[in-house]
């Protein structure tokens, strides 16, 4: 919005600016509630969580159902599974992304619209269309109740190669044909001038395929079939309501979701610019 | 100087197609091969046999095969609806609020509302299992202090599928709210001076500015919401396994529990692809929509 439209609109009453301020509020408490309730439930007595009308407050904060979480499934491994299966997929997504990217933005080769629609078409297609065949040819590659497993079938993304394309289309020709002069192989050139050059493009992506493959579920429940060892903590933590089902069980539910929130929420946090940024960038770009 | 530029392409797009051919379009097609098939998942694909249209026949037909898919195709088609019926107008709606000028946070706002978005939807399933709890949660309390009576949400039946697509509006429309931002910063300035100038108040502004404008930003926000809402799967897989009576059984859920855990390889893959072919439809029917009246 340009700095005229900002002052014709400032000409509002003050009524329907506390009208405004009102909604915005009611929205943000709505939309903050659940998760505040989460970690407020989670830090409540047994006892408090049961009792109606509900507790709002925990009159004595407790860590107990944090204790009792690691007592009902291995956080730690969990944690570290959901680690290596979100690092180790980002990095692949990264790697084919821009490498793909740089080709479809820098290089007039034939055939390169219709490859980059079939690719893109890719991006629409719900997993479950493609999952019961994927199942059955994971496991014949032997990779089916392990890590690898979930890792390696996610290693390339339409989206990521869309939106490195868009990003790298925008780094000058000149920069690049000037490297060339010099030398320089394609891929020092990727390296150390088209990369750098979309640095905040890249760490957008990354910070997305991170969360999305951190929080991501039916892949792989299909495909560890029940190895509780290389269970990601999204998975564990439907063992959490399947504990004591009935019984007094919401402080450790809320706790197990706290700490399956926590990663994605912190990085989120720290990093929403550029969240924001490619998702802007991808939906104006397109 | 073409030739090294094929061979460098070659070598920058080998990994990405590799990957995406064998990972997503071979299954795709493998999926449309064995929709024709009887097949059952825990055998190699080579004793899969032709069965020409027997799969659709059975999912369409009168046995509980034909009524299970039947619920599920309705199923997801009326959670896809009410879900884009929903966060399409909430996205513009929160969209305005975070972009005016007149009172400060709508950064703020932006945080707090896309935040949601980075949250496991397994834990959104935990913890709105909890918040729709009848007698210990919160909801019924809330709805109790303005006279409203306990819901069943989850338990009945009537409310079930209607409590996830709210759950799943809670998780996205920080999202779209942030696509809709985006739209708006691309409406020039100019337009709404001239409108002001002119005398058209706030209301004419939206119908005659901003709403054409956006048109294109709702289109993709539109298709966006109806991928992603055909894909619920956690609420339904960890809280209500379908039920109560069906209720909740969406084509995701129901795919895979044909598919992967009843084995029956043929009979899924008939479901996946008529899953691929209404989304075709739907996004098709959407674009030429929007397109006839970008025309008019």
């Amino acid at each position: 919005m340009s700095a005229a439209t900002r002052s014709l609109a400032r000409k509002r009453p003050s009524g329907s600016k506390a009208l405004l301020a009102t909604a915005m509020l009611l929205v943000a408490v709505v939309s903050a509630f659940p998760l505040a309730w989460m970690v407020l439930s989670s830090l409540k007595t047994p006892a408090e969580t049961m009792q109606v009308p509900p507790v709002w407050i925990p009159r004595m904060p407790t860590l107990e159902a944090y204790e009792k979480v690691a007592g009902v499934i291995n956080v730690g491994r969990s944690m570290w599974n959901s680690l290596v299966i979100a690092s180790v997929t980002t990095a692949g997504i990264l790697v084919t992304s821009i490498m793909a990217g740089y080709a479809f933005a820098k290089y007039p080769f034939r055939g390169r619209s219709l490859l980059f629609s079939v690719l893109i078409a890719t991006m629409f297609l719900p997993p479950i269309v493609t999952l019961i065949p994927l199942y059955r040819m994971v496991g014949s590659l032997g990779l089916s109740a392990s890590l690898a497993g979930i890792i390696v079938p996610n290693l390339a993304n339409a989206f990521g190669i869309f939106l490195m394309r868009q990003f790298i289309a925008g780094v000058p020709d000149d920069l690049i044909d000037a490297a060339r002069m010099d030398g320089a192989s394609e891929l020092l050139i990727l390296y150390k001038i088209v990369a750098p050059s979309v640095a905040p493009a890249i760490a957008a992506l990354a910070l997305f395929a991170f969360v999305y493959h951190w929080n991501s579920y039916l892949w792989p429940l299909t495909v560890l079939q029940g190895n509780a060892d290389a269970y990601p903590i999204v998975i564990s933590l439907s063992r959490l309501l399947s504990y004591n089902r009935g019984a007094v069980n919401t402080g450790l539910v809320m706790a197990g979701a706290t700490l399956a929130v926590l990663p994605p929420l912190v990085l989120f946090v720290f990093l929403q610019r550029f969240f924001v940024d490619s998702i802007v960038g991808s939906a104006i770009k397109g | 100087m073409a030739k090294a530029f094929r061979a460098s392409a070659g070598i920058m797009l080998a990994p990405a197609v590799t990957l995406i051919g064998v990972f997503v379009l071979v299954p795709m097609l493998l999926t449309i091969w064995l929709c024709f098939q009887d097949w059952s998942t825990q055998t190699p694909f080579s004793e899969a046999s032709f069965v020409g249209l027997g799969n659709f026949q059975e999912i369409f037909g009168s046995t509980s095969v034909g009524r299970d898919f039947k619920t599920a195709l309705l199923n997801t088609t009326i959670y896809t609806a009410l879900s884009v019926v929903l966060i399409l107008p909430l996205s513009v709606v929160f969209g305005l609020l975070v972009y005016q000028r007149d009172v400060a946070g709508g950064t703020a706002l932006r945080t707090v509302l896309f935040s949601t978005y980075m949250v496991p939807m397994i834990a959104v399933a935990l913890v709105w299992s909890k918040l729709y709890s009848p007698s210990e949660g919160p909801l019924n309390q809330m709805l109790g202090l303005v006279g409203i009576g306990p819901q069943p949400w989850l338990s009945s039946p009537r409310s079930a599928l209607v409590s996830i697509v709210l759950l799943n509006v809670w998780q996205q429309v920080g999202y779209f709210t942030v696509l809709a931002i985006a739209g708006l910063t691309q409406i020039p300035g100019s337009l709404y001076e001239a409108a002001t100038l002119d005398g058209a108040n706030g209301r004419e502004q939206f119908r005659f500015i901003t709403f054409p404008l956006l048109r294109r930003t709702l289109l993709f926000s539109a298709v966006i919401a109806i991928i992603n809402a055909v894909q619920v799967f956690e609420p339904v897989a960890l809280i209500t396994q379908g039920g109560p009576v069906g209720s909740t059984n969406v084509l995701t859920y129901h795919i895979r529990r044909v598919g992967i855990e009843r084995a029956q390889g043929g009979l899924g893959s008939a479901m996946a692809v008529m899953l691929m072919l209404s989304l075709m439809v739907c996004v098709s029917a959407l674009f030429a929509f929007v397109n006839r009246k970008d025309s008019e």
